[in-house]
């Protein structure tokens, strides 16, 4: 007994632990069917620490052993774990239904009950209730008609309703009371329309990690075969597919003698085969309320992270953009990002390292897009904040993660590099010269900047130069015929002309001392001017004419007079040589005489 | 070439429009044409710089600037430049020839799209002489086909008459359509703008604003039409026919 409370003592200190795990008290049959005489188990498990057991009350049985106390103390992870079993050993007296009833312990001052468990004892054989039970992982004895119930596989989903891409755990557990052989899997579920990931799976049934469950009050040996990660892929009531296998179980076979009936060693190797019942599970789609219209699928909870490697390079340099996503989900199943990268920058094709983990039942991950990127311009560019949305399913929410934008500065990039890129673009570079033409040297064209002559004041007046002229001529022209136009004025405007060529020939004359020839022009000059002037008929004139003509015009007597002294002295001389008067004093008499006629006319 | 200095002649007697006094400016000129013999490339493209900022122009000038920033290696400005002088001077083989292959150094093929033939040949005819040129061809056809029609007027020889008559009619023909030609090419280069890309990289926008929707890019050195403003945007035209708005910035006007 000190030891009891050596135990308990310690449990003590735990027990804030202990409070914080619920305690569960169940209770077991190791048989729920048993022969009349046959010795079976009845275990009372408590997860926890408790007192004052009560046992029930074994009506219509017979207790031949108990209640045998154990009690054992599990330390996982730091998480302690205690529990506490009574055991019975009882023995079926009479055949018929009987009902064990609750058996109750205390729990810090709460009482507990186990659920009542139903016997049913059919008419037995005294051998089969000589037969003690040989080990935990025992051989029932079911007969083979039963083995459905004491060997079977199950498939359980961590969840029947989920979102698309949300995660699910399938795990395919089997079932069994009998001792298996032989085993082998005969067909893998082929899981259409989910993504899956096979977690844990055994080649071996028996390399599985073994356990005892209670199922409707009937002690199980349990093991996970197989477990699977699944994300549905589309919206609808999907279908996980059975899993089959085929075993060989060692079952009681019915005594052919008595020799084997006594000894109780009969047994036969029976091949079952099991499936596991399908399971549906209700796969709705995404929200359409908030969805973005990039959507990259990914359901879970993730992190983003964006990371440049350079802020500063020169053209045609190459630069690493990466992009990571982190978190729990169908990561594996998350669409390229789009990136918003300028325009201008060649971009190749993401490399993408992916890295899963399946930790603790769920897949852990990241997705690495490795961008490589080369500026083929100079300039200052910014690439583009990503967005990223998933949809966590939990809150059933869109949650869109947004990552930092990034200022990039490009140089000029290298001349060589850059002639290379066009070179390779534009094939008609070769068929030209290879320079520039040179600089013109000489330059008589510089005039003052923002003027221009054409449309100036001074080009329109230079344009109309031209008609101003033409106009001015015309004008003149015009005015020149109409003054020419009367015969009788011109004539007359022009007697002194006339007359002064003729009087310059006698000066002519005179110079050259021919005297006949010096009055011949004198006279002449005359004739010629009065004949302009006074328009008469060169043939018509003669003294008298001319001096009534004169008289007409209103001149002077005495000019008149003077003129026909003048016209009968150039007359005579002509003919006969002239005295006491010189051929000069003539000539400017005679040139008097005619300047005086014009003043008078 | 005689031509031309006689013209140039004419305009240095006729007109005091022209300026003279200009003794430093063409040393400067000269100076950069020195430093650009020596490969000093940078040095000549200051000196001209030079000429430029005391408030003369003239398509050699430019040409020269473009040639020097070509050896620089900058793209750019060596086509804003050429571009300059082909504005003054549009008939200039060595002008056109340079921007041809300037243009080969750009980033950007633009793919012209096919203008009708007419179109190309009136461009053509009208971008065939200078402003300059143009304007003082015209100024001498007029003049002198007054002057043989005022012959005309005085001569009294009948061949004469009809010799100067017919000339002074052919002269106003070219007269006319030397205005003609001044007139449209001031009106192609008015309405015409257009201007050079300097930034590496530009995307054009579907609208006038930073965060529209990229339509294409472009790279340093394109030339595009600029067809209106707004909001310190510009809307472009490309030789394609594309069109888009990028920031004011990103261009220099022609």
């Amino acid at each position: 007994m000190n030891g009891r409370y050596y135990i308990l003592s310690v449990l003590i200190l735990w027990a804030n632990l202990l409070l914080a795990q619920s305690a569960s008290f169940t209770a077991s049959v190791s048989s729920t069917q048993v022969a009349a005489g046959e010795q079976f188990q009845v275990d009372f498990t408590l997860n926890g620490n408790g007192e004052r057991f009560q046992p029930p009350n074994f009506n219509g049985f017979q207790v031949l052993s108990g209640p045998n106390v154990s009690q054992s103390m599990t330390s996982i992870n730091g998480n302690t774990s205690v529990s506490m079993g009574y055991s019975f050993i009882l023995a079926a007296v009479k055949e018929g239904d009987y009902t064990i009833g609750p058996a109750t312990i205390y729990v810090n001052g709460h009482i507990l009950g186990t659920r009542p468990l139903k016997i049913h004892v059919v008419k037995g054989s005294p051998q089969q209730a000589r037969r003690m039970r040989q080990q935990q992982q025992a051989i029932d004895q079911v007969p083979a008609a039963d083995l459905s119930k004491a060997v079977f596989l199950r498939a359980s989903v961590s969840k029947t309703k989920a979102y698309i891409g949300e995660q699910l755990n399938v795990t395919y557990r089997l079932y069994t009371r009998v001792g298996i052989l032989q085993n082998q899997y005969d067909k893998l579920p082929e899981l259409n329309g989910f993504w899956s990931q096979d977690l844990n799976e055994h080649k071996q049934p028996t390399a599985a990690v073994w356990r005892t469950e209670i199922l409707n009050g009937t002690r199980y040996n349990v093991a996970d075969i197989k477990e699977t990660i699944v994300f549905p892929e589309r919206s609808g009531d999907l279908t996980i597919d059975p899993f089959a296998m085929t075993l060989v179980v060692r079952v009681p076979a019915p005594a052919h003698d008595i020799m084997e009936e006594f000894f109780g060693n009969s047994f036969k190797d029976e091949k079952v085969k099991l499936k596991s019942p399908p399971i549906i599970v209700h796969v709705k789609d995404l929200p359409a309320a908030g969805k973005p219209v990039d959507f990259s699928g990914a359901v879970g909870t993730f992190t983003l992270s964006a990371d440049l490697d350079k802020k500063a390079l020169k053209a045609n340099e190459s630069l690493n953009y990466n992009v990571k996503i982190t978190g729990v989900g169908n990561i594996m199943l998350v669409k390229n990002p789009t990136v918003g990268f300028p325009p201008d920058f060649e971009k190749y094709d993401p490399k993408v390292t992916d890295t899963l983990s399946k930790e603790g039942g769920k897949i852990h991950g990241s997705k690495l897009y490795n961008y490589l990127l080369i500026p083929r311009h100079e300039g200052n560019y910014t690439i583009d904040p990503i967005k990223f949305t998933y949809f966590n399913p939990a809150t059933e929410r869109y949650v869109t993660l947004t990552s930092k934008a990034f200022p990039v500065a490009v140089a000029k990039g290298d001349r060589q590099t850059n002639v290379s890129a066009l070179a390779t673009d534009k094939q008609d570079v070769k068929l030209l010269d290879k320079d520039i033409r040179y600089i013109k040297t000489s330059d008589f064209g510089l005039t003052e900047q923002g003027e221009n002559f054409f449309g100036s004041v001074g080009y329109y007046l230079l344009l109309l130069l031209g008609p101003v002229l033409f106009v001015a001529a015309f004008y003149y022209r015009k005015w020149l015929q109409r003054h020419n136009s009367d015969i009788v004025k011109v004539k007359s405007r022009k007697a002194s002309k006339i007359a002064r060529k003729h009087l310059a020939n006698a000066q002519a004359q005179l110079a050259t001392k021919n005297k006949s020839g010096f009055y011949e022009a004198l006279f002449k000059g005359i004739y010629g001017y009065l004949s302009d002037k006074l328009n008469i008929p060169y043939a018509n004139l003669d003294k008298e004419t001319i001096a009534e003509a004169l008289r007409k015009r209103s001149v002077n007597e005495t000019l008149i007079t003077r003129l026909q002294d003048n016209l009968d002295l150039c007359d005579m001389a002509r003919f006969a040589p002239v005295t006491g008067i010189s051929e000069q004093e003539v000539f400017e008499k005679t040139k008097n005489t005619i300047n005086d006629i014009e003043d008078e006319l | 070439m005689n031509y031309k200095r006689v013209i140039y002649l004419f305009l240095v007697i006729a007109m005091p429009l022209v300026t003279f006094g200009k003794g430093d400016v063409k040393a400067l000129f000269d100076q950069g044409n020195q430093l650009y013999q020596k490969a000093n490339y940078k040095g000549a493209l200051a000196a001209y710089q030079q000429v430029l900022s005391s408030g003369y122009q003239s398509a050699a000038l430019y040409f020269n600037m473009g040639n020097a920033s070509f050896k620089t290696d900058d793209i750019p400005s060596a086509i804003w430049y050429y571009e300059k002088a082909h504005k003054l001077s549009p008939g200039d083989d060595d002008i056109n020839f340079n921007i041809r292959f300037a243009n080969l150094k750009t980033a950007d093929r633009i793919d012209e799209a096919p203008e009708f033939f007419l179109t190309k040949w009136w461009h053509n005819f009208i971008l065939m002489f200078s402003l300059s040129t143009l304007s003082v061809l015209s100024i001498a056809f007029i003049l002198l086909g007054f002057l043989l029609l005022t012959g005309y007027l005085f001569t009294s020889s009948v061949t004469l008459k009809k010799a100067s008559f017919y000339t002074s009619m052919g002269l106003f023909v070219l007269g006319l359509i030397t205005i003609l030609m001044g007139n449209r090419q001031a009106a192609y280069f008015d309405s015409h703008k257009q201007a050079i890309i300097f930034s590496g990289s530009v995307t054009v926008k579907s609208t006038p604003a930073t965060a529209a929707k990229t339509l294409f890019l472009l790279h340093a050195g394109t030339k595009v039409d600029v067809m209106e403003t707004n909001a310190g945007h510009v809307k472009i035209k490309l030789a394609n026919g594309s069109e888009g708005w990028i920031s004011a910035g990103d261009v220099k006007e022609i």
